[in-house]
C-alpha cells in the first residue's frame, strides 16, 4: 500500500471546517503513535520518522529509526519524547531535532517506553530497563514473559509492567526496585496508573481491560468490549479513563474511593457501525476526542449535553491510529495510511 | 475505506537437524524478487540485506476464554502487529518454530486474534522432515507426530541418504498420520519456493481442492496414542441441527485429541456445499457455492488426531443423516 497516493477526503466537499483550516499531510507511512509534549505533539511513523507538530512552525521531521517507530512516551522533565523501534534502539528526541541514543538492543525490538519524574524506561523482550535521568547505567528488571506495557505513576515512585499472567508493580524503596505481582489470567499489554495513584489498569489480549484498586489489590473487571482496547487516555475532571474498542468512547469514572467499581461507564461519541480506534483528551476538561475505523473523529462531552457529538473530521482512507491534544487546544489526528491533520481547536 | 490486504504467513516446523535452517537460508538468499520477513527462534546468524529477520521467544499463552486447549503464540501476535505498522510491506512472512514446538498454538493464533486475522492469513504449515531419522523421532516425541499431523506440506529431506524401501516406509508412515499433506521428497531442501509459499492451504477453497491420500490399511499402528486419521462419507443429506449438536459437543469434549478436522457437507434443503476446517476446538466454515452439476452430493468428514477410534465418530456422523 502506498499511502501517499491516497487522496482521502481531500475533495474539499466532505471536509469539516476544522479540516479545511488545518494542516494536512499525506506522509505515506502509517502513524504509529502520538503524544503531547508541552505545546507540541510528537508523532511516530511506520518508516521510522518522528515528527514534531508545533503551533507556529512547520512540522519537524526526524529520521529516527530504521524500521517502524513502535512506541512513544512524553519525557516531561525535558520536553522531549522517548521512542522505541524495531531497529532495537531506544531514543530521546528533542523538538529542536537532537537525537540521543539511550540504548540499543540489536535485533531485539524495543516494544515499550515510559517516562516518569526523574526516570526513563524501555522494554525489550522480557526485560524492562530503568534509568535514573542523567545516569548511564540502567537497572534491568526481569519478567516471566515479554513485556506488553510500561507505565510510571505520576510521582515516579512505581513502575507497572504488563506481561502474561498479570502486572508487576515495581516500587522504588531504599534505593532499589522491589516487585509486587498482581495476578490475573491472560495476557496484559499497556498499563496505566490513575492520576491519583490509587488504581492501575491494563489492556488485555482479550477484549477487556483489567483494573486493580491498589490499596487492597481488589480486581476490577472492565469488559464487554467488541474489540481489543488499543487506546486509552485520562481525561476530564473525575477523572475518567477514556477507552477505544467499542462503538463509542467508553469512559470509566475514577472519582471516589471505589473508582469505577460497581458503576457503569459514561459513553459518548457514537460511531454507528464504526468501532472507536483511538481516544484522547486532557485532564480537567470533560470532553473526549474519539477516532474511528473509517477515519472519522468526533468530539463528545462527558457531562451536561452528553449524546451531542461534534464531527471534527470526516471519514478518510483508513482507520484513525493516533490522536493527541495539547493543553492549549491543538489537535493531532493520524491514520493507518499516513494521513495527518494538525489544527487549532479554538474559534 | 481501503480494503486491507492480508499478508500470507507460512509456518515452518521440523525437528532439529531436519534442514529448516538450510531452507531458511535459501529463502533469504535466493534472488526471487520478493520481500520476506522471517521470524526466527533458533537462528543465530545475521540477517541478509533486503530481508527482515525478527528474533522471537516462543511464548505460548492460554486465552482467557474458557477454551481449554486454546493456546496462542503471544510473541507472534506482538510481532505481526509490529510488522503491520511498517511503511515498507512484505510479500510474505515466514515463522520458524523451534524443533520441539507444537504447531497448534501458531495455527490457533490466526483463528483467535482478531487483529492477526484481519491483517494476515495463515498460508500453510510446512514441515521439514529428515528421511533418515523421522521414524525414530515419531516414536520418541509426540511433537514430531503433531508437526506431521498439522502439515500441509511435508518436505521430506535427505532422501539421498536412505534406500528406496526405507523411503517408501517413511512416506507410508507420514500418510498414516496425515493423508492430506503433500509429500515433497528432496535433497538439501532443493525445491522451488513456490512449492512451499503462496499455497493458501488454510482457505476453505483448498479443502475442496485437496483429495486425501488414504492408505488402504491404516489400522496397524503401534501405540494407542499414535496420531492417525479417519475419514467418513455419507451420500444421504445431513440434518443441520443434528450435525451442529453432535459436532459441537465432539469438539468441546474431545478437542484436545482432534488435531485437525475438515469437511465438505451436504445439508438437507441447502443448495450450497458447506465447507469447514478446524484446529482442535476452533473451526472456520462457510457455504462455498453450489455442488458441481456432475458431482454426486457426498458429505465427507476427515479427522487427524489421537484416540479417534474411541470417539464413536462413525456412529455419531451416521446419526446426523436427515431422516
Amino acid at each position: 500500500m502506498s499511502g501517499g497516493l491516497i487522496a482521502g477526503a481531500a475533495d474539499g466537499v466532505s471536509e469539516t471546517p476544522l479540516e479545511r483550516r488545518g494542516l494536512k499531510l499525506e506522509t505515506g507511512a502509517p502513524v504509529t503513535g502520538a503524544v503531547a509534549v508541552g505545546d507540541a505533539v510528537a508523532t511516530g511513523f511506520g518508516d521510522g520518522t518522528v515528527r514534531f507538530f508545533r503551533r507556529e512552525a512547520p512540522p519537524l521531521a526526524i529520521a529516527a529509526h530504521r524500521g517502524a517507530v513502535l512506541c512513544l512516551a512524553a519525557d516531561r522533565d525535558t520536553g522531549s519524547v522517548l521512542t522505541g523501534g524495531d531497529d532495537g534502539r531506544f531514543l530521546r528526541l528533542s523538538p529542536d531535532g537532537a537525537i540521543e541514543e539511550l540504548a540499543s538492543f540489536g535485533t531485539r525490538w524495543v516494544d515499550c517506553v515510559a517516562a516518569g519524574p526523574g526516570w526513563r524506561a524501555c522494554s525489550s523482550g522480557r526485560n524492562a530497563h530503568v534509568w535514573r535521568v542523567g545516569a548511564a547505567a540502567a537497572t534491568q528488571l526481569e519478567h516471566p514473559s515479554t513485556v506488553g506495557g510500561l507505565g510510571f505513576d505520576v510521582k515516579g515512585r512505581r513502575l507497572a509492567v504488563g506481561h502474561y499472567g498479570g502486572v508487576t508493580v515495581w516500587k522504588w524503596h531504599k534505593r532499589r526496585w522491589k516487585p509486587t505481582r498482581l495476578n490475573w489470567k491472560g495476557s496484559h499489554g499497556a498499563v496505566t496508573f490513575s492520576p491519583d495513584g490509587q488504581f492501575l489498569v491494563s489492556s488485555m489480549q482479550e477484549n477487556a481491560l483489567h483494573g486493580w484498586r491498589l490499596r487492597d489489590n481488589a480486581d476490577m473487571r472492565m469488559s464487554g468490549y467488541p474489540a481489543k482496547v488499543k487506546s486509552f487516555a485520562w481525561i476530564g475532571s473525575a477523572p475518567f479513563l477514556a477507552t477505544s474498542g467499542a462503538e463509542t468512547a467508553v469512559c470509566w469514572p475514577f472519582d471516589g474511593r471505589e473508582g469505577p467499581m460497581g458503576r457503569a461507564p459514561v459513553t459518548c461519541g457514537y460511531g454507528g457501525q464504526q468501532l472507536c480506534t483511538a481516544v484522547a483528551g486532557v485532564i480537567g476538561v470533560d470532553g473526549v476526542f474519539a477516532g474511528y475505523q473509517d477515519g472519522t473523529v468526533l468530539a463528545g462531552m462527558l457531562i451536561d449535553d452528553a449524546g451531542v457529538d461534534k464531527v471534527l473530521k470526516n471519514a478518510g482512507a483508513a482507520e484513525v491510529t493516533a490522536i493527541a491534544v495539547t493543553r492549549d487546544g491543538w489537535l493531532f489526528v493520524g491514520d493507518a495510511v499516513g494521513a495527518v491533520l494538525w489544527v487549532a481547536l479554538g474559534g | 475505506m481501503t480494503q486491507t490486504t492480508q499478508i500470507p504467513v507460512t509456518v515452518l516446523t521440523g525437528f532439529l537437524g531436519s534442514g529448516k535452517t538450510t531452507l531458511l537460508n535459501r529463502i533469504l538468499s535466493e534472488h526471487h524478487g520478493r520481500r520476506y520477513a522471517v521470524i526466527v527462534n533458533e537462528f543465530g546468524e545475521e540477517g541478509i540485506d533486503n530481508d527482515l529477520i525478527v528474533d522471537a521467544d516462543e511464548e505460548v499463552f492460554e486465552m482467557n476464554n474458557g477454551c481449554i486447549c486454546c493456546t496462542v503464540r503471544g510473541d507472534l501476535i506482538r510481532i505481526l502487529g509490529g510488522l503491520m505498522k511498517r511503511a515498507d510491506k512484505f510479500d510474505a512472512i515466514i515463522v520458524e518454530t523451534t524443533g520441539l514446538a507444537d504447531p497448534a498454538p501458531v495455527a490457533q493464533t490466526f483463528f483467535v486474534d482478531a487483529d492477526v486475522a484481519e491483517r494476515t492469513r495463515l498460508d500453510a504449515i510446512v514441515t521439514v522432515a529428515d528421511a533418515v531419522h523421522l521414524a525414530d523421532q515419531l516414536g520418541q516425541h509426540h511433537e514430531a507426530e503433531e508437526q506431521i499431523a498439522f502439515a500441509d506440506i511435508v518436505l521430506l529431506n535427505k532422501i539421498d541418504l536412505v534406500n528406496p524401501d526405507a523411503l517408501g516406509g517413511v512416506e507410508a508412515r507420514i500418510r498414516r498420520i496425515n493423508p492430506y499433506a503433500k509429500i515433497v521428497p528432496t535433497e538439501q531442501c532443493a525445491v522451488p519456493l513456490d512449492t512451499l509459499l503462496g499455497l493458501n492451504a488454510f482457505s476453505l477453497e483448498r479443502v475442496l481442492a485437496v483429495e486425501p491420500d488414504f492408505l488402504t490399511s491404516d489400522h496397524d499402528h503401534e501405540h494407542d496414542d499414535d496420531v492417525t486419521s479417519l475419514s467418513f462419507t455419507s451420500d444421504v443429506p445431513l440434518d443441520l441441527d443434528r450435525f451442529q449438536s453432535w459436532f459441537g459437543q465432539l469438539l468441546q469434549e474431545r478437542g484436545p485429541d482432534i488435531l485437525r478436522s475438515k469437511g465438505i457437507l451436504d445439508f438437507e434443503g441447502e443448495t450450497e456445499r458447506y465447507v469447514f476446517q478446524g484446529v482442535h476446538m476452533l473451526m472456520d466454515g462457510a457455504p462455498m457455492g453450489p455442488w458441481p452439476d456432475d458431482a454426486r452430493r457426498v458429505s465427507r468428514l476427515v479427522f487427524i488426531g489421537r484416540n479417534l477410534e474411541s470417539m464413536g465418530l462413525e456412529e455419531g456422523f451416521a446419526g446426523c443423516r436427515a431422516a
